[in-house]
């Protein structure tokens, strides 16, 4: 069944994009090292984590990247293009948090033909607050004749 | 006693230097986008349904625009993960590593069977003390990725933090003090 497609036309200035939220455990940190192949053992070794300065492990950035551009893909459509995204890792997801991902519509305008989106996106928690700010750069289908 | 490190000598010996030139192993493959969707509980059938995929204007899986994956594909292959060695390249006081921000830039899709190639080079090096460590370096590393037709398909702009332990930082400040005197 052909999903809906979201068009550059029906996007406003600060739409909120809903995202979604995970839990932060040791089934999430092991799913992360099997998704990214990142073996650094900050992101499952918690000793090696601690000896290093941190509190913990926490997640790392295949994994933060993987959810950011799941906020986006879902939003965007089958036939929506991210064009751009970047995006900072200032705190960290540890387990015990549950991650919250989002996103806001920033700014939308035609260029070269195309619809362009601008968003904000990023991930959250309770602990921290914002963890992971980031930008990104989407072009949408046009409507009919538009 | 150790010398001290001269940010000024490797900023002038490794800026531009090409850090790797890789073919991915093996063509972007189902499984390991099965995996990294599984991670964040993506169920996009987009990247996981070639029945779906195929009904698509797209006509066939495609990758997640996620520049970590298209690394994946593009020189560590899926198993063993072998690293680029960033840092016996670039020398640092510290061994442990930060990925602290990222920028990617797409210029095409990739699609299950492409398979992808990269060229990496470090952009730009710089010292920036952090509360843990006083002489931490920070490492700007640029890549490219392209595919079999040799098209660009993106391009990614990594900022890591090196630093070293607290333990580190302790032992190299009793060194340089063995009086414990400033």
């Amino acid at each position: 069944m052909k999903r809906l497609q979201l068009r550059w036309d029906d996007v406003q200035l600060g739409d909120e994009i809903e995202g979604f939220q995970l839990d932060i455990n040791p089934r999430r940190a092991f799913l992360q090292i099997s998704g990214s192949q990142d073996w650094y053992p900050v992101h499952f070794d918690p000793a090696f984590a601690r000896k290093a300065g941190h509190e913990d492990i926490f997640m790392n950035t295949g994994f933060l990247q993987a959810a950011l551009v799941r906020v986006i893909t879902d939003w965007m459509g089958d036939s929506g293009f991210l064009r751009k995204l970047l995006f900072e890792m200032r705190r960290q997801q540890r387990p015990g948090d549950t991650m919250v991902c989002r996103g806001r519509v920033r700014d939308r305008y035609r260029k070269d033909g195309e619809g362009w989106v601008e968003l904000d996106v990023w991930a959250e928690n309770e602990r921290e607050g914002v963890t992971t700010p980031g930008k990104a750069w989407v072009t949408l289908p046009l409507r009919e004749g538009a | 006693m150790a010398q001290p490190y001269d940010i000024e000598a490797v900023r002038k010996t490794y800026i531009g230097t090409e850090i790797a030139k890789a073919r991915g192993r093996f063509p972007v493959e189902h499984d390991p986008i099965r995996r990294h969707c599984h991670m964040v509980d993506d169920n996009n059938p987009l990247f996981l349904d070639p029945g779906y995929a195929k009904t698509t204007e797209h006509g066939t899986v495609l990758c997640p625009p996620s520049a970590w994956l298209a690394l994946f594909f593009a020189s560590l292959g899926p198993w063993p993960a072998v690293f680029e060695p960033l840092l016996p390249i670039v020398p640092t006081p510290g061994k442990r590593i930060v990925n602290m921000a990222q920028e990617v830039e797409w210029f095409a899709r990739i699609k299950v069977g492409d398979h992808l190639s990269v060229r990496r080079r470090v952009a730009d090096v710089y010292q920036k003390g952090i509360s843990i460590d006083p002489e931490a370096v920070w490492i700007v590393a640029e890549a490219i990725i392209t595919n079999d037709r040799d098209d660009t398909v993106c391009t990614i702009r990594n900022t890591l933090l090196t630093h070293r332990t607290p333990q580190e930082v302790a032992a190299a400040t009793d060194a340089a003090h063995p009086g414990g005197q400033e």
